[in-house]
């Protein structure tokens, strides 16, 4: 009985809001960016919210925003935004095995963004097999309606609270680095791993450091990836 | 916003869709297949913890970088490990984390 309790859809999708609030740290600050931004590009309130809506990938909003308020041709925005978004590619496979067959994929898959992904990786291995479908529902729309509602307080009065409380878009975001810190941590299992996860941390930081962010991630990762695999082939060398 | 303008969003949005939910569909299938989770190639599953630890790098940058940011930065992501190696969950390290990067940021605004 009290198993079946603890596998109810509804307590599951709390369960994840509760567990992806700390991903909100981040999320506020830039929803609010974006819709200070969007407004300043020329885009009503509402229509910077559709664009999170619809979009819902932020480092490609801002570039979408951005290319169309500097008049260049649609089909480039598009392709460009494609292009940044192009690394959401590996999240699904990677989540596949973790979650049930559904038919309510093809709109949930909507709200895997970069930190949704990473918070699921982690979390639904340690999740028992029902609790995981609520369990992503609850993130995802939890973590998916913050920004569209960040990005309406952005546009409509993103300059007051930046100019009120200046410290505050700086502490928030912190929240991000932290919570992936305590992702990354546990898989630094042994040397390999180690180097492999290490230099993607660090490309990933120099790339972002040097302004190319839009690719720091895909980049980063083959990095990573690389070392990974370069690795292995001299420590099958040395113990043949 | 134009027509135009609306196509051009709604093209994003649906390209950017499919990229999240093709992938994950086709691994679906391809495991409940007859052969199993050995279809899973090997690259993927070392990709994806990969993919974090990028996510992790793009976000240590402070947004706005300066000895001071880098310093908070640098003593948060230090007590964020501390309490993770004690607790080893995830909120507290976070939520001690940030208080003491806001602490550090507030000491140095006044």
């Amino acid at each position: 009985m009290n198993q079946l309790a603890s596998h109810s859809p509804i307590r599951n999708a709390f369960k994840g809001v509760r567990e992806a609030i700390p991903l909100l740290g981040g999320y506020i600050p830039v929803s609010l960016s974006f819709g200070l931004v969007a407004t300043q590009a020329g885009f009503s309130m509402w229509e910077a919210a559709a664009i999170s809506a619809l979009i819902y990938a932020g480092a490609s909003q801002f570039l979408f925003v951005g290319m169309v308020a500097a008049g260049s041709p649609l089909w480039l925005v598009v392709a460009m935004t494609l292009l940044i978004n192009v690394r959401h590619v590996v999240y699904g496979p990677n989540l596949a095995a973790l979650l049930p067959r559904s038919g309510h994929w093809p709109w949930l898959m909507h709200g895997l963004t970069d930190q949704v992904f990473a918070l699921a990786l982690t979390r639904l291995p340690q999740l028992a097999a029902p609790e995981r479908f609520g369990w992503f529902v609850g993130a995802s729309l939890l973590a998916w309606g913050v920004w569209i509602v960040g990005t309406m307080v952005g546009a409509t009065a993103g300059e007051t609270l930046t100019a009120r409380w200046p410290l505050l878009g700086e502490v928030m975001p912190f929240a991000l680095p932290a919570l992936f810190l305590t992702m990354v941590a546990p898989r630094f299992t042994d040397k390999r791993w180690a180097l492999a996860l290490s230099c993607t941390i660090l490309s990933a930081l120099l790339l972002t450091f040097y302004g190319w962010s839009n690719v720091a991630i895909p980049l980063a990762a083959a990095c990573g990836a690389l070392c990974f695999y370069i690795v292995k082939f001299q420590t099958g060398r040395c113990n043949p | 916003m134009s027509t135009a303008l609306w196509l051009a969003v709604v093209a994003s949005a649906l390209g950017t869709l499919l990229m999240r939910v093709v992938p994950f569909l086709w691994m679906q299938r391809r495991l409940n297949s007859a052969t199993g989770i050995n279809n899973m190639p090997q690259w993927l599953g070392i990709l994806g913890p990969l993919m974090i630890a990028a996510v992790l790098g793009v976000s240590i940058m402070p947004v706005n970088p300066s000895a001071i940011s880098w310093f908070a930065t640098a003593i948060g992501l230090s007590v964020t490990l501390l309490v993770w190696w004690k607790l080893r969950s995830l909120g507290w390290p976070v939520a001690a984390g940030v208080a003491v990067f806001g602490l550090v940021q507030v000491i140095a605004y006044i």
